[in-house]
């Protein structure tokens, strides 16, 4: 049998624009959908991170003290960037599941899914900011100009994020373990990487182990930039290797999905 | 323009025959096995602009699976499709409805999916409203509809997008009178602008009705292609004495 081809030439009328307002669309529908019919409403995407900091602030600065300047923030902010980026990997899995239904009967770029729902995540960490800023503001740390670093982190952390959802979403249709396992990766994922507990009770030769992760370095990183703890990880270094990661896992995700997801009708 | 050339397409169903816990674990270094399920071998099948072609055949026939193929949902095992033209499939009505979203919301979406934007849309939205007659429940949710309105809001969303090949799979089988009569204007009033359809149906009256020529599936190959009427008594020739119990079509 010879492989098989297809062309297809469309109008231009068709093109691109519409693919970005079908994303931007299946965004705001997901994100209406998951809080609508909830009495708290979008309230709930700012207590769920709100009710762990408390707990974990109870654990470890009532019970367990560490010397961290703000801890507070340190900690809000970690958890904060920790949720996006497991909500935006374990969802990508998950909302591609959930839209099975529309993949067996109308024909759309499969990627438009991932993107769409790493975008409603994108929605709740800026909600998520902003709550953080308001505890920021009563906090009275004197902000630097590093502070706009944040920026550029939130992109990496955001592109990292997508890129790794590109390459489990890609496998997941036909290997459903995919979901499991990174459920659990992502629960040792949590405390390996410095969220809860500052950098310096890990004993010095496992930190260049500990900050391969990309996610370890953009959460120090936004840290460092905001609250200026210190400036250890605001380097060109640092953004290099994050940066080499994003490229890494871009390259695999759209390899993988390329391949496989002309067949996710007939898998899902 | 569809052409259709030499397109195979095999499905590989495992076998599920793990029950115990045991072959479970076991299974895990065992290969799956499948069984190769051949949906359609060897379709050629050209369509001209402007042409309304049937394709009919038994159930099981590759009938659906060949609007799948055409319509970029599935990808052919071997062969080649070439489309040109923006495609609509009209596979099913509704579908990626969200019952929880206001029927506002609901046009939104469907459309985008349909593959219109935002300027498209908003032209349309206030026809869509009317020819749906749900100009009391824009903001109303969906779920609350009637399944009768919520099939009139899928067909009023479909009919307005304007593309040039129609993909259609049995949308007049649900749906009242009135429904199956808005249906039928339509497809008349698409085939006086030229557009391309091709009409997947068990309603031979609809078939005769409106194709210009009808292709026959039996188990996945194409038995023929040709004139309506020919095409539609060979189908009753083969599907009719063999079986006396059966119930026959009209």
């Amino acid at each position: 049998m010879s492989p098989s081809t297809r062309t297809c030439e469309q109008d231009i009328s068709f093109g691109r624009k519409n693919y970005i307002f079908l994303t931007l669309v299946m965004a705001i529908t997901d994100f209406k959908i998951k809080y609508d019919n909830s009495v708290l409403g979008y309230l709930w995407s700012l207590l769920k991170p709100l009710l762990m900091f408390g707990t974990l602030y109870l654990v470890f600065s009532v019970f367990v003290r560490w010397q961290v300047e703000h801890y507070r923030l340190y900690l809000l902010l970690g958890i904060i960037l920790w949720n996006f980026f497991s909500e935006v990997t374990l969802n990508s899995m998950v909302m591609l599941e959930g839209k099975g239904p529309i993949l067996k009967k109308i024909s759309f770029p499969r990627w438009i899914i991932v993107l769409s729902s790493s975008l409603t995540s994108l929605l709740t960490l800026l909600l998520n900011l902003i709550v953080f800023f308001i505890f920021y503001i009563l906090s009275a740390v004197h902000p630097k100009w590093t502070i706009f670093l944040l920026l550029l982190y939130l992109v990496e952390l955001y592109l990292l994020s997508l890129g790794l959802a590109l390459c489990l979403s890609a496998l997941y249709p036909k290997f459903r373990d995919v979901h499991h396992i990174w459920g659990v990766f992502m629960q040792l994922g949590f405390w390996i990487t410095p969220i809860i507990y500052p950098v310096s009770i890990v004993p010095m030769k496992f930190h260049k182990i500990i900050f391969l992760n990309p996610m370890a370095r953009i959460i120090q990183g936004c840290r460092d930039s905001v609250i200026g703890n210190s400036t250890q990880f605001l380097t060109l270094n640092s953004h290099i290797i994050i940066i080499g990661a994003i490229c890494i896992l871009f390259f695999f995700g759209l390899s993988l999905f390329n391949r496989l997801s002309p067949y996710f009708a007939e898998d899902l | 323009m569809i052409t259709v050339e030499n397109v195979n397409k095999v499905f590989r169903l495992p076998h599920q025959k793990k029950t115990t816990l045991r072959q479970r674990f076991v299974g895990i270094f065992q290969r799956q096995t499948y069984e190769m399920f051949f949906a359609l071998q060897d379709i050629n099948l050209h369509v001209e602009r402007g042409e309304f072609v049937g394709i009919i055949g038994r159930n099981g026939s590759g009938k659906s699976t060949l609007l799948k193929l055409i319509a970029n949902v599935l990808t052919p095992t071997s062969g080649q499709i070439s489309v040109l033209g923006n495609v609509a499939p009209f596979l099913e009505l509704g579908v990626g409805f969200q019952g929880e979203l206001t029927v506002k919301d609901n046009i939104f979406l469907y459309g985008a999916l349909l593959g219109m934007n935002r300027r498209q849309l908003a032209d349309k939205y206030d026809w869509i409203v009317e020819f749906s007659g749900l100009e009391r429940f824009v903001d109303a949710k969906l779920k609350n509809l009637s399944s009768g309105m919520q099939v009139r809001l899928g067909f009023s969303i479909t009919v307005s997008v304007e593309s040039p090949i129609l993909l259609v799979d049995e949308v007049l089988a649900v749906g009242d009178i009135d429904f199956q009569r808005k249906c039928q204007d339509f497809f008349d009033s698409y085939r006086k602008n030229g557009r391309t359809i091709l009409f997947v149906s068990h309603d031979l009256n609809a078939v005769e009705r409106f194709c210009d020529r009808v292709v026959l599936l039996e188990s996945g190959t194409m038995v023929s292609d040709g004139e309506t009427a020919v095409v539609i008594a060979e189908y009753q020739k083969r599907s009719g004495p063999a079986k006396r119990n059966r119930k026959q079509y009209p």
